[in-house]
């Protein structure tokens, strides 16, 4: 008997190792999967209004990079940049205020661990240099829910933070705690002219803006040309339509040899993501969460309807993309389109640094043109916020640095300052960011409404249940249509 | 009056022992979850305080409503996840403990501690390890069902299963992951329990011609009664409160068929500020976790001694 129970034991503890083997070796996936997976952080999210879809891009506007801290490590210069002369036209503060302003930073990571950390210590420098009596202390926050929710309790708290970076999508909950001063009286002539016009009116809430918008990353096709190249797919014209994508899908959606499968596209789908919705935006001009003054939910109209469905059709009609199609984790993606598993897929641009770095092959293409007829894409804004506060002085020293940050001089002084297409005209950046430039006119900001998290929380599921065949188009965004409006009802 | 005087010149310095403790009890744990009460009743910003909310039910409400009613799904898949988790770990851990306690000492401690790695692996890494295993693409689940297919020449041919994708079966997915970890706490507190059980009841029972099945049906599980309701009560508790399992294994949801009552307080709370809403639901979940205890205890309460 005794004998029995041993071995029985022993089967059940070799079964038991077995998995703790598991366990051990996933960490592998580990490290990617967070940094990737925290929509927020990166993408300086894609909230609000700017851009008029249907305007046209403009291959000279510039442009951009991309808030995530994942793209960092390629471009930072490795060592600090010496502080230049002192008069730089930006860097120096007339606040006449001294003591220490404390400045928090998405991705930051002290002593110079990441590109964040290095780019915004020397940026810092720089503007210290030139204002002696103002010291800056910096504190990064991770870009993720955690990060947010310390960033956000330590702004209620009115304490610790006098500027702060963040995602555009916050911004309005802190605006309607009244948490950040507003930035008209800050702003110069220089800094309206410089500003595109669209970010400005995308941080203002009843005619206020309520922060500097420091980057813009769109969202663009990345494409892995090897897997273009294995199945001898010549690569699209960069006004391509959404026939002709699906098209390239279908091509790229084939087995190896080796029984692998590789798919002509993928999409992280995520409520905290709008990387997939130009697909079904571009079914129309009108294809939009809400209408223009956000007080309708309008993702139920015929036109967003036939988009959406046209969409989740790359799953269910055509067969373009993974079995998980709908739930991915974005590192998943992102590590399936290193390996060659996914041929197309959409991201702002902070993968791209870091797609450079680990030297994979490929491109960035504007996203496919629908039947509206124009090119649109989404993303978000990063932006520097100021938090509320008594001394006017102090205010006005953040102020000044959060013009600095957000400058052309800053760009000048740190080189490879901006992660993504900058919000100024004035600003440029070098490849692989400046692949994004031309989107950046093209580009739907999610709306900067307080109820946007949890309108978008809403559409999530819904969006999930059309793509996995769970529901059609009109059934699920017309079943939440009521409970949208009544959000936008009572905001009103 | 005289009585108290006495009492607490006996017994009053030995208060001043459990002083401290009470005092940690009271900030950290007391103070909290009756200050969270009292949020479920407000509308409440962390810089400005709260104030209350009309009607005063009204977070309680809206905790039922929002997002069209999610919570009552969300409490539906915390009962069923708990549910099989809760009899399977118990279940497991009594098996497996069981199995060890008639082995040597060595043997029984090897054991003892193989089956404890789980519990000292980080949830996160578990949650990582069964994401991979459930990749409809690449993971080992799907490898292994291919890999079936193949051997048995398609005699036996199961179609890729989309785990953590097909909303009608990723609940169960991650209710199977959970099932499929050893429950290690449950091991080591049965095989303790078998082990504090005198001999002699089993010698005796011996004399009388009873086997091995009788011996533990009628001795060991009467007489590790209240180890099982402590467990239940622990693995209970456990599986109400799920959050990082789902929370890695499927960061984007799957259509709210794995959204939890601790998910759905996240998802309210740190990501929409809704913090009364959120304290309204982590009430109910309370009273829930509490009516559940309850419960258990009467149903499975033990006076034995021995």
């Amino acid at each position: 008997m005794n004998k029995i129970l041993l071995k029985t034991s022993l089967f059940a503890t070799a079964a038991a190792l077995v998995l703790s083997a598991c366990n051990a070796a996933t960490p592998t996936a580990a490290p990617t999967a967070k940094p990737a997976a925290t929509t927020a952080p990166a993408a300086p999210a894609a909230t609000a209004k700017p851009a008029d879809p249907t305007k046209p891009a403009e291959p000279t506007k510039p442009a951009a990079p991309s808030a995530t801290a994942t793209a960092a490590p390629t471009v930072a210069p490795p060592t600090a940049v010496p502080a230049k002369a002192k008069g730089g036209t930006i860097r120096k503060s007339t606040s006449g205020f001294k003591g220490t302003l404390q400045y928090w930073v998405l991705g930051y990571q002290p002593n110079r661990a990441n590109a964040t950390g290095r780019l915004m210590d020397d940026a810092v420098a720089q503007f210290t240099a030139d204002n002696p009596d103002i010291k800056v202390e910096i504190t990064g926050y991770t870009g993720d829910q955690a990060g947010f929710t310390k960033l956000t309790q330590a702004v209620q708290g009115g304490q610790s933070v006098d500027m702060f970076r963040l995602p555009s999508d916050i911004l309005p909950l802190l605006v309607r705690d009244d948490l950040v001063e507003p930035i008209d009286a800050y702003l110069t002539p220089d800094d309206k002219a410089d500003i595109y016009p669209n970010l400005i009116e995308a941080v203002s809430v009843k005619g206020k803006a309520y922060a500097w918008p420091l980057w813009v990353p769109p969202v663009g096709m990345y494409l892995n040309l090897d897997v273009f190249k294995e199945k001898g797919v010549d690569l699209p014209s960069k006004t391509w339509t959404y026939d002709q994508f699906v098209e390239t899908a279908k091509k790229l959606t084939f087995t190896r040899a080796n029984g692998e499968k590789v798919y002509g596209f993928t999409a992280g789908i995520d409520p905290g993501l709008v990387n997939a919705w130009p697909l079904f935006m571009n079914e129309a001009t009108t294809v939009l969460p809400l209408n223009k003054d956000n007080t309708k939910f309008t993702f139920d109209t015929p036109e967003s309807i036939a988009g959406l469905q046209r969409f989740a059709d790359l799953a269910l009609v055509h067969k373009v993309t993974p079995p998980d199609f709908g739930s991915q984790a974005i590192a998943d993606i992102a590590n399936g389109f290193k390996k060659g598993v996914y041929a197309m897929y959409p991201e702002p641009s902070g993968a791209s640094s870091g797609y450079v770095a680990d030297k994979i092959n490929f491109d960035v293409w504007p996203m496919p043109i629908g039947k509206s007829g124009v090119p649109v894409t989404a993303g978000g804004i990063g932006l520097i916020s100021v938090a509320k506060g008594k001394d006017a002085a102090r205010v006005k020293a953040a102020m000044d640095l959060a013009r600095y940050l957000t400058s052309k001089e800053v760009g000048d002084d740190v080189t490879g300052f901006y992660l993504a297409p900058g919000a100024r005209k004035s600003v440029k950046v070098a490849d692989p960011i400046s692949k994004f430039e031309p989107f950046v006119a093209s580009c739907y900001i999610t709306p900067i409404i307080a109820d946007w998290p949890a309108i978008r929380t809403i559409i999530h599921p819904e969006l999930q249940n059309i793509i996995f065949g769970k529901k059609k188009a009109e059934d699920a965004m017309k079943g939440i249509a009521p409970e949208i409006n009544k959000l936008l009802a009572a905001a009103k | 009056m005289a009585r108290v005087k006495t009492f607490l010149r006996k017994h009053g310095w030995s208060y001043l022992f459990i002083l401290p403790t009470m005092l940690t009890f009271s900030v950290f744990v007391l103070l909290p979850v009756i200050s969270s009460l009292v949020i479920s009743f407000q509308k409440y910003s962390l810089r400005n305080g709260g104030t209350w909310v009309d009607p005063i039910y009204k977070n309680y409400i809206d905790a039922f409503t929002t997002q069209s009613g999610v919570f009552l799904v969300a409490i539906q898949n915390t009962l069923v996840y708990s549910f099989f988790t809760v009899i399977s770990n118990v279940l497991v851990g009594l098996i497996l403990a069981s199995l060890i306690q008639p082995l040597s000492q060595f043997f029984k401690t090897f054991f003892r501690a193989a089956y404890y790695l789980p519990a000292v692996t980080s949830a996160i890494v578990i949650g990582m390890t069964w994401r991979y295993i459930y990749n409809a693409q690449w993971g080992l689940a799907n490898f292994v069902l291919r890999k079936v297919c193949t051997i048995t020449q398609e005699l036996v041919c199961i179609p890729e299963v989309r785990w953590l994708s097909n909303p009608d079966i990723a609940l169960g997915s991650i209710t199977l992951s959970t099932i499929l970890t050893v429950p290690a706490t449950a091991v080591v507190l049965f095989s303790a329990a078998m082990g504090g059980i005198p001999k002699e009841y089993y010698e005796a029972a011996e004399l009388d011609g009873a086997g091995s099945l009788r011996k533990w049906w009628n001795i060991t599980l009467p007489l590790i009664r209240s180890v099982t309701l402590y467990l239940a009560v622990l693995y209970t508790i456990a599986s109400f409160e799920v959050f990082e399992k789902i929370y890695i294994m499927v960061p984007a949801g799957v259509a709210n068929a794995t959204q939890t009552i601790v998910t759905q307080i996240y998802q309210n709370g740190f990501q929409q500020f809704n913090y009364g809403v959120a304290a309204a639901q982590a009430f109910v979940l309370f009273l829930m976790i509490a009516g559940v205890a309850v419960f258990q205890f009467r149903a499975l309460r033990s006076d034995v001694e021995y």
